[in-house]
């Protein structure tokens, strides 16, 4: 693990990559206490005072601190954001995996079944089942975690495919390992590192769907600080203040940039064969 | 006579990593109007590198430190990009090793010919194809003019060699590098391609670098040898004496690597006892299906049997059958037919108890994929012996005498694969394969991707281990002269079919099947 | 391209289609909404409901309302929006038509940007084009469309004034006025397919460019010039016709944010209208509809694939 941390440092984008991520980290453990204000306080003599010693990113348009909800909010948006992804992981992961291993029919017919229903595009079939599960962030998070699990089974299938085919899986075949001993010791190992790539790249459309959905009114739900739905409520006091509706913008990519960095770092980092 | 070629004290770096790589040092060499150079050396001795600086083509972390390079009147080094683009292939022509990756699969045959005379000839485009056309033609390619209008994987590998060798002939440079022209190809293929090589050298009288792995190939189609070691030219012989007196120890050992039928390794006789027989065993891979017309079998119908501690050989050219049968033989590929191991009947993979699992093992041909990359060596061979009975307690010791037995320091247990050689990943691999204490020992072209005096060391070692243990072998290769080294028997596999299965002393005798004789031929003992 | 492939893909694009009506049908028959409720209001007398759902066939089983549901929407008849009172199909049809003008639109400048870029960066690999490339692609992909389209809006049509922010104009009435309010939203959704699209465009010219044949075509003396327009781009090319369905799913995606941001009567637009109003019959259309024209986006693509790749045997 240190050994990993360690190649990812070498990496430029892995580098950038857990910093970002090291400083997110902070905000959404120590947020409450790192805000200057508290969030939800509001100050009508303040109204959209600009940046400045008192409110560093300014304050929105009932005189609260943008910081400070930055801070707070990202609580509401990078957790759920990981969560979904997790879960996306692990379902697609079991449903590739099984795939992968069942081979012939059985695969054909779940592999196809999956192309179908990636043909709903990904925003529309979350936004049905938010709709159908009802507005609110959890809703939200479970309908991402549906969305990426088709995707992931597909990366995970194509994955395992390769490596049952190699001789390593061949030669515990011949010698009678079971099937638990396969799967588990022989290729779990060999598909985990590129499914955890995958996964980390896609934290990053996680972060932006959440707030997509946030954004719409169909996830997170006022008065929460979530980036997205922040964005949403900015959007009509652009003219008298366009610091609050860039601010949380630049902290949702800032958040997809340091996982979309992190991946490709990892890519590099998690090829055995670049040691030497 | 000024050389057509002539290199002076050339030396080059990689630069890598930390400091820099010293890949070619002080080499100097010549060839004559006419004459062949054969480059002998094993991979890593810097041969392909010394073609890429001939041809101006060098990876950007290459740095030339001193030396000439000389085509003619023409110093290489001195000249700019696009001077340069005039000499290739006008000046100097190259054929390449993999024929299948040379050409550009989304143009026609013709159009790439065409297009290569067009630029180097000053042709126009009517008469470059028909230039082409009678290029085609002299290279005994049938029916050129259809041929022309395919594309590249239209046509087999054997094709498009000639192809690309007319091609390179066709724009009459002064030099032609030959780049391993024959190792991506079968047997016979390659030989065919050999002599169309000498016809159209004695024609022509281009002079040429030819670049190989293969001494005994080396020294019938070259008129000189160079050899090469670690980035060093150690020896430049006339080709008709290195082989009798080889001056550089370097040389010496590839000499004694080179296998030769009549220098049998192997002179005991198997016991009459069977051990395992397969009986009619066809390998079929994908089942039919909808909308899909069945695929042909890879094997049909194939019988033959093995007797304890015998060594049966089993050759063909790539797409024979002849790893179908290794498949088949270890339940990796469902079969017809049956197969009698002990005289017990096994119908298919399910009978294969661990009694027969651990009776026979299989070495596979690339020890890069066959070795888990995230497991140690030691946690690689402590799970066969695991399965098959080795106590907890005795583990770390079986482990080192498993690794002594294949002639590795017993401190490699702790090793990852990534970071032995590829002759040190085979040798686990075999010790893995003899943890299990097995009766027959497959092994499926374990020696192709090594270099000779590796596959020799590798050759020696199972022979030795056969020794000790009694197992027998069988033994799937192409290299015909390496089989006969050590066989007791042939069996002979064309397109998924037994031809010939012949005690070794008969493989040369008059009776044998017309393929075999053909095999045969293709690969000539050593001269010398 | 031999008849049983064609076959074969019809087979798919009738198996992607039921399950993809499985799909939308099963969602938004679990949708918390009672379709006689939501017609008659919360204040309707139960006969008066019980008449309505006895008209719609709200009692019969599940799998009988799926396929008169199919069997209708087959025909192109996808019942009465809840909230006009209207045909629903030809409301869809015509506002997929205002979707496309804008998906197209947003295709066509991706294209003439995002190739030109993979392509440039991929030859001058390491320098500083590549370099810029690799940051704007950073970029892009990570900046969400209603992150993209605020911030643009705010910009060219708040601050500069240069451009209106919301609205449509038919480009039959009015083609200056359209080309004006298209521009804002063919921007905002080009951005994040140009950034994806330059990635993939740069990483297959490079593995074209590090082939052996390439190798080989300038060994054989070709000027770079030849080797590279001839021989490399035009190979690199070819995936790009995949690349590019795929990601018309995320621009059928991303085409909801922007109807709605920029006020564009589309089928995005009419989704969302109808999410909100828990329109049943709407919702369902819209999402059968958008779905379906991915998948024929798809299919387009393996079929142009398929005409195009010489080296792929279709039997």
């Amino acid at each position: 693990m240190t050994d990993l941390l360690r190649r990812l440092m070498r990496t430029p984008q892995g580098a950038i990559g857990l910093i970002l991520l090291a400083v997110l980290a902070a905000v959404c453990l120590f947020g409450p206490w790192l805000a200057p204000h508290d969030p939800e306080k509001m100050d009508f003599l303040g109204r959209f005072r600009p940046l400045g010693a008192q409110n560093w990113f300014g304050a929105d348009q009932f005189g609260r601190d943008v910081l400070s909800r930055l801070l707070v909010g990202a609580r509401s948006t990078l957790p759920m954001a990981l969560a979904a992804t997790l879960l996306g992981t692990v379902a697609g992961a079991v449903v590739g995996t099984a795939s992968a291993y069942l081979g012939g029919r059985w695969d054909e017919a779940i592999m196809r079944t999956i192309d179908a229903v990636m043909a709903v595009p990904g925003l529309l079939l979350a936004l049905l089942l938010v709709s159908t599960l009802g507005n609110g962030a959890g809703n939200a998070m479970i309908a991402i975690a549906v969305t990426f699990a088709p995707g992931m089974a597909r990366v995970t299938r194509a994955v395992a495919l390769t490596v049952r085919g190699q001789d390593y899986v061949k030669s515990a075949t011949v010698r009678g390992e079971s099937a638990s001993w396969i799967i588990f010791r022989e290729m779990l190992p060999n598909v985990m590192a590129p499914v955890v790539i995958e996964a980390t790249i896609r934290v990053s459309f996680a972060v932006m769907l959440f707030a997509t959905l946030s954004f719409l009114g169909l996830g997170a739900q006022p008065p929460a600080s979530e980036w997205g739905l922040m964005v949403a409520e900015a959007r009509q006091y652009v003219h008298q203040a366009p610091w609050i509706l860039i601010a949380p913008s630049l902290a949702i990519a800032m958040t997809a940039i340091a996982f979309n960095l992190l991946g490709d770092g990892l890519r590099d980092a998690m090829n055995p064969r670049d040691e030497r | 006579m000024t050389a057509v070629l002539s290199l002076r004290d050339y030396t080059l770096d990689y630069l890598t990593g930390s400091r820099p790589l010293r890949v070619l040092q002080d080499i100097s060499l010549d060839i004559a109007p006419g004459e062949v150079l054969g480059l002998v050396g094993e991979s890593g001795s810097g041969k392909s590198t010394l073609a890429w600086a001939i041809m101006r083509h060098l990876p950007k972390n290459a740095r030339e430190l001193s030396g000439t390079i000389r085509l003619g009147g023409t110093d290489l080094r001195s000249l700019p990009p696009r001077e340069l683009t005039r000499i290739r292939g006008r000046r100097i022509g190259m054929v390449f090793q993999d024929p299948s990756t040379a050409l550009n699969p989304t143009l026609t045959v013709g159009r790439q010919v065409t297009e290569t005379l067009v630029n180097n000839r000053g042709l126009t485009r009517r008469a470059a194809w028909d230039l082409a056309l009678e290029l085609l033609g002299h290279v005994e390619l049938r029916d050129p003019e259809a041929l022309m209008r395919r594309y590249p994987h239209q046509i087999s590998g054997g094709e498009k060699q000639r192809i690309l060798i007319a091609t390179a002939f066709g724009c009459r440079p002064e030099l032609i590098v030959f780049d391993e022209p024959t190792t991506a190809l079968d047997v016979i293929t390659g030989a065919r391609i050999l002599d169309l090589f000498a016809r159209l050298r004695a024609e022509t009288g281009v002079a040429a670098l030819y670049i190989s792995h293969d001494l005994a190939l080396v020294s019938r189609v070259a008129d000189r040898v160079a050899v090469m070691k670690k980035g060093r030219l150690v020896e430049e012989a006339p080709a008709a004496s290195i082989f009798a007196r080889p001056a550089h120890e370097e040389t010496r050992k590839l000499v004694a690597a080179v296998p030769r039928p009549e220098n049998r390794l192997v002179h005991d006789r198997p016991g009459d006892r069977v051990l395992l027989a397969a009986e009619a065993v066809s390998v079929r891979y994908a089942r039919p299906r909808l909308f899909r017309p069945p695929p042909p079998p890879a094997t049909h119908a194939v019988g033959f049997d093995i007797k304890a501690g015998e060594i049966l050989g089993i050759v063909g050219e790539s797409g024979s059958g002849k790893s179908s049968i290794a498949r088949a033989l270890t339940g990796l590929a469902d079969f017809s037919g049956g197969i009698r191991f002990d005289g017990r009947p096994i119908g298919s993979a399910r009978d294969m108890d661990g009694a027969y699992r651990r009776a026979v093992q299989i070495v596979f041909q690339h020890p890069d994929g066959s070795l888990n990359p995230r497991q140690t060596v030691g946690e690689i061979l402590s799970r066969p012996l695991k399965l098959f009975g080795t106590g907890q307690a005795n583990l770390s010791a079986e482990i080192g005498r498993l690794l002594e037995q294949v002639r590795l320091p017993a401190a490699y247990a702790t090793r990852w694969p990534h970071q032995l050689s590829g002759g040190e990943k085979q040798r686990v691999a075999i010790a893995r394969a003899f943890a299990a204490k097995p009766s027959l020992v497959i092994c499926d072209e374990i020696t192709a991707p090594l270099d000779v005096s590796v596959q020799a060391s590798i050759i020696e070692l199972l022979l030795s281990l056969r020794a000790e243990t009694g197992a027998a072998y069988l033994f799937i290769t192409h290299d015909i002269n390496l089989i006969r080294q050590i066989a007791h028997r042939i069996a002979v596999m064309r397109r998924g079919e037994l031809v010939d299965l012949l005690p070794i002393d008969a493989v040369d005798a008059d009776h044998v099947h017309p393929y075999t004789r053909d095999l045969m031929a293709a690969s000539p003992t050593p001269v010398g | 391209m031999s008849a049983s492939w064609l076959l074969r893909r019809l087979a798919l694009i009738l198996y992607t289609t039921f399950i993809v009506s499985v799909l939308v049908f099963g969602i938004t028959q679990a949708l918390p909404a009672d379709a006689a409720v939501t017609l008659l209001g919360e204040n309707a007398t139960a006969e008066a409901l019980n008449a309505i759902r006895e008209r719609l066939g709200l009692g019969d089983p599940i799998w009988w309302q799926y396929l008169r549901w199919v069997g209708h929407a087959a025909t192109g008849d996808f019942g009465l929006s809840m909230r006009t009172g209207q045909p629903v199909g030809p409301e869809m049809l015509t506002a997929l038509g205002r979707s496309l003008l804008l998906a197209v639109a947003a295709i066509l400048v991706m294209l003439v940007i995002a190739v030109p870029l993979g392509m440039l960066a991929a030859v001058r690999q390491g320098k500083l084009a590549d370099m810029a490339t690799g940051l704007i692609s950073y970029l892009g992909v990570s900046f969400p469309e209603f992150v993209t389209a605020t911030l643009l809006a705010m910009l060219l049509a708040d601050t500069l004034q240069w451009l209106p922010a919301t609205g449509y104009v038919s480009p039959l009435e009015d083609f200056g006025g359209a080309l004006r309010h298209l521009a804002l939203p063919v921007l905002t959704a080009s951005l994040i397919l140009v950034a994806h699209v330059a990635r993939m465009v740069r990483s297959e010219t490079l593995d074209v460019l590090h082939s052996d044949y390439i190798r080989a075509a300038r060994l054989k003396g070709l000027p770079e010039r030849t080797v590279l327009v001839r021989h490399a781009l035009r190979n690199a090319l070819l995936p790009v016709v995949t690349i590019v369905a795929l990601d018309v799913g995320y621009l059928l995606g991303g085409i909801i944010v922007i109807e709605e941001i920029f006020a564009i009567p589309g089928i995005g637009r009419q989704l969302m209208v109808a999410v909100t109003a828990r329109d049943l019959p709407s919702i369902q259309a819209g999402a059968l509809i958008m779905s379906a024209t991915y998948a024929v986006a798809n299919t387009l693509a393996d079929v142009a694939y398929a005409v195009l790749d010489k080296r792929i045997r279709y039997d």
